[in-house]
C-alpha cells in the first residue's frame, strides 16, 4: 500500500529543493566567473613575469651563471617555474623547472599561453622571446594552485550557506507547519465528530484556498443530514404503520385462543392469516420503496409498454370481474420506452389495483397506451368515486390514505408509483376523468 | 359492561370486538370519527376504546368535542402513535388512558375495568354491597362468601346496579348497559332479569322505585 503523502512534507521538499537548486546554480555561476577572473589575473601575472625576464636577459647575460638555478624565495615558489634560453641553450631556470624547454621552440611565433603537463602535473605556461637577442623565456605555473584559490573563493562564499541550510530547513518546516495549521484543525474537527454530528464545519481564519473544500464538505454534510432525516422518518413511519396489522394479528390470535366455539376460532384464525398477509404486503411495499429511495442505479432498456400493460391487466382481470367491473386496454403496438420492466410492472399494477379496489361494483376501468411523436403516454381512467382536489394534492405522500374508502391499504402504493415514474423521468398527472367521471392518471414518458 | 370501540381497521376492529366479548364486554363497533362522536353523545357506555387515526374525524378531535359536550365516560385511547408528545397531548385532551398498539386483550380488558371502577369512585377491583361481592375480572358473585351462579345478563345487570349503588337506574339505562347493537330487547327483559336476581340473592337487595326504575341500597339496616 502506498503511504499517503503529507502536504507538509511535500511543501518542505519543494521549498528546500528550490533553495538548494538556486544555491547550486549560484555556486556554478560563481565558479565560472571566479575562474575566468582568476585566469585573467594570473595569466597577466605570468605574462608580466615573462616580460620582466626577457627584459632582464636583454640587459645582463651572465655566461658564467648559465644553466644556474634561481634561488627559491617563497614557499609558493615551487608552484611557479621559469626557464630562460639564450640562443637555444638554457641560460637560467628555477629549481623546480625541468632542463628541457617547457614548450617546443617554434621560433618567433611561440609566444602565448599553453596548458601542458609535465609528469603528472598540469602547468600553465607562458612563452615569450626577446627581440634583439635570441632569448626565449618560459614562465609556468601549476594549475593546481589556481584550483585551490578557486576552492577557497567558493568555500568562503558558499560555506556559510551550507551551514545555514539545516537552519533554513528548520525555519521552512516551522513556516509550512504554521501554514497548514487550518488543515490540521479541520482534520481534528472531523476526526472528533460523531457520525450524527452533521452541522457545517466552521474554521476560524480559514484561508481562501480552503473555502471550496469546506463548502463542498458542508454541502455533503447537508445532503447526508437530509438523507438521514428522510431515512429516520421512513423508519418511524414504517414502524408506526406496521403496528396496526401486528395489533390485529395479536388480537385475532388471542381471540382464537379464547374461543369457546369452533366457528369463532376458525374465523379468528382466518383473520390472523389475513393479518399476516397484509403485514407481508406492507413489508414488501416498504422494501420496494426503500430500494427506490436508496437511489440505486436502474438499468433502463427498451421495453414494450403495451405488452407490459396487457400482462398486468390480464393478471388483475379476475379481481375486476369478481366485482362485476369492466376492464379494458386500448393500446397501439408497440410503444417502446426505456425502462426497468419489473419496476414498470409494479407501477402499472399499483394503478390498476387502486382503480379496481376503490371502484364500486360495476365500474369501468380503461387503460390506454399511446404514442404521439415519440412521447409515450399511459392513461388509466375509471368511473369510480374519484378524489377531491385536496386529496389529489396529498396523494403520494407516504402513508396518506383517502378516508372513508372502506379499503385497507398502506398508502404506500402512490409513493411507489411516483418514485418509479421519477426513475423513468416520467411525469404523473392526476385529474378527474372527462369520459368516465372517476379518476384519471396519466403517466407520460420522455421522448 | 357495554363499551364503544372506534377503530377503522377491519381486521383489528373485528379482533378487538371478538376478544372483548369473550372477556364479558358488550361491544359496539364504529369505524369512523363522526360515528364515534355521534354514538358517544347519544348513548350511555361504560367506557370507550378510541383509535386516533380515524377517517372523517381524527380521534383527538372526537375526544376534544365529546369532552366539550360534557360526556364524562372513561376513554381509553388505543393508537399506533407512540411518541411521548402524542401521549401527553392525548391525556391532556381528555383521554383517561393511553395504550400503544399492539395490546394484550386481557390487559386491555383490565384497563377498561379499572377505568370504569375509578369513574364510579370504587378503589377496589371487587365491588361489594351489603353481603354481596362481585368480581368483574372473574365475573363471579358471592353472597356471604357463598358463590352464586348468574347468567351473563344477570351478571351485567347486577354489575350496573352495584356500580351505581345508591342511585336509581331507569329501565332504559339498564337496557343500554345490557344490550349492544343488533340484540333484540324484549319489552319486559329487565323485569325478568330482576326477578331472577331477587330469587337468587333475596328480595331485599334490589328495590323498585315505581315509575322510575331500580336501585340498590349501599347499606340496609339489618332487620332485628
Amino acid at each position: 500500500m502506498k503511504m499517503p503523502r503529507s502536504l507538509q512534507g511535500r511543501l518542505l521538499r519543494l521549498v528546500l529543493g528550490l533553495v538548494v537548486g538556486v544555491w547550486l546554480v549560484t555556486a556554478a555561476l560563481t565558479w565560472i566567473d571566479a575562474r575566468h577572473e582568476l585566469d585573467e589575473l594570473l595569466d597577466s601575472h605570468l605574462a608580466q613575469a615573462a616580460a620582466l625576464l626577457v627584459v632582464q636577459q636583454a640587459v645582463e647575460i651572465d655566461d658564467d651563471r648559465r644553466g644556474a638555478d634561481a634561488p627559491t624565495l617563497h614557499r609558493y615558489a615551487p608552484k611557479v617555474a621559469f626557464q630562460v634560453f639564450h640562443e637555444g641553450r638554457l641560460a637560467q631556470r628555477s629549481s623546480n623547472a625541468p632542463a628541457e624547454p617547457m614548450l617546443e621552440f617554434t621560433g618567433h611565433a611561440a609566444d602565448g599561453f599553453k596548458t601542458i603537463s609535465i609528469g603528472e602535473t598540469a602547468w600553465r605556461v607562458f612563452a615569450a622571446h626577446g627581440r634583439e637577442r635570441d632569448v626565449q623565456v618560459f614562465v609556468g605555473e601549476q594549475m593546481e594552485s589556481r584550483d585551490s584559490i578557486l576552492w577557497a573563493v567558493l568555500r568562503s562564499s558558499l560555506g556559510p550557506m551550507l551551514l545555514a541550510l539545516p537552519l533554513l530547513a528548520l525555519a521552512a518546516w516551522w513556516a509550512v507547519h504554521q501554514g497548514v495549521a487550518p488543515l490540521r484543525l479541520v482534520g481534528r474537527a472531523l476526526a472528533q465528530r460523531s457520525p450524527q454530528a452533521l452541522q457545517p464545519i466552521a474554521v476560524e481564519g480559514a484561508p481562501s484556498e480552503m473555502t471550496p473544500m469546506l463548502d463542498a464538505l458542508n454541502g455533503l454534510f447537508e445532503r447526508i443530514a437530509q438523507l438521514l432525516e428522510s431515512e429516520r422518518r421512513f423508519t418511524a413511519d414504517a414502524a408506526h404503520e406496521l403496528r396496526t396489522p401486528i395489533a390485529a394479528i395479536r388480537a385475532q390470535a388471542q381471540v382464537a385462543l379464547g374461543a369457546a366455539a369452533d366457528a369463532e376460532r376458525l374465523h379468528a384464525l382466518q383473520a390472523t392469516l389475513q393479518g399476516c398477509d397484509r403485514a407481508t404486503r406492507l413489508v414488501e411495499q416498504l422494501l420496494t420503496l426503500s430500494r427506490l429511495e436508496a437511489g440505486a442505479e436502474h438499468v433502463l432498456v427498451a421495453i414494450d409498454l403495451t405488452a407490459l400493460a396487457r400482462q398486468v391487466v390480464a393478471d388483475a382481470a379476475p379481481l375486476a370481474l369478481s366485482k362485476q367491473q369492466t376492464i379494458e386496454v386500448n393500446a397501439v403496438n408497440p410503444c417502446t420506452v426505456r425502462g426497468d420492466a419489473t419496476l414498470l410492472s409494479v407501477m402499472i399494477r399499483n394503478l390498476v389495483d387502486n382503480a379496481i379496489r376503490y371502484g364500486p361494483s360495476g365500474a369501468t376501468v380503461k387503460l390506454a397506451v399511446s404514442n404521439a411523436q415519440g412521447v409515450v403516454k399511459l392513461i388509466l381512467e375509471d368511473s369510480g368515486p374519484g378524489m377531491s382536489s385536496d386529496d389529489m394534492e396529498r396523494l403520494g405522500r407516504r402513508f396518506f390514505r383517502v378516508v372513508g374508502s372502506g379499503q385497507e391499504g398502506s398508502g404506500l402504493g402512490w409513493s411507489i408509483t411516483r418514485r418509479i415514474a421519477a426513475v423513468h423521468r416520467a411525469v404523473v398527472r392526476v385529474a378527474r376523468s372527462e369520459s368516465l367521471g372517476g379518476l384519471s392518471v396519466e403517466v407520460s414518458f420522455p421522448a | 359492561m357495554r363499551i364503544l370501540l372506534a377503530e377503522d381497521d377491519p381486521l383489528l376492529g373485528d379482533g378487538l370486538r371478538a376478544g372483548l366479548r369473550q372477556l364479558g364486554f358488550l361491544v359496539d363497533w364504529v369505524r369512523d370519527g363522526d360515528a364515534a362522536e355521534r354514538e358517544l353523545c347519544a348513548q350511555s357506555y361504560a367506557a370507550a376504546v378510541l383509535d386516533l387515526g380515524l377517517p372523517l374525524k381524527d380521534g383527538m378531535e372526537v375526544l376534544a368535542s365529546i369532552r366539550q359536550a360534557g360526556v364524562t365516560l372513561p376513554v381509553l385511547v388505543l393508537t399506533a402513535r407512540d411518541a411521548v408528545p402524542d401521549r401527553i397531548r392525548g391525556l391532556d385532551v381528555g383521554a383517561d388512558d393511553y395504550v400503544v398498539k399492539p395490546v394484550d386483550l386481557n390487559e386491555l380488558a383490565a384497563r377498561l375495568r379499572a377505568l370504569v371502577r375509578r369513574a364510579h369512585g370504587q378503589p377496589q377491583e371487587c365491588l361489594s354491597v351489603q353481603d354481596v361481592a362481585l368480581d368483574p375480572a372473574a365475573r363471579s358473585v358471592t353472597q356471604a362468601g357463598v358463590p352464586v351462579t348468574l347468567s351473563a345478563r344477570e351478571f351485567d345487570l347486577l354489575h350496573a346496579l352495584m356500580l351505581n349503588a345508591g342511585r336509581v337506574l331507569s329501565r332504559e339505562q339498564l337496557e343500554q348497559h345490557l344490550y349492544s347493537w343488533g340484540q333484540e330487547v324484549e319489552s319486559n327483559a329487565i323485569e325478568v332479569h330482576v326477578h331472577h336476581l331477587r330469587r337468587k340473592l333475596g328480595t331485599a337487595l334490589i328495590q323498585t322505585v315505581r315509575g322510575v326504575g331500580y336501585t340498590l341500597a349501599r347499606d340496609l339496616p339489618k332487620p332485628r
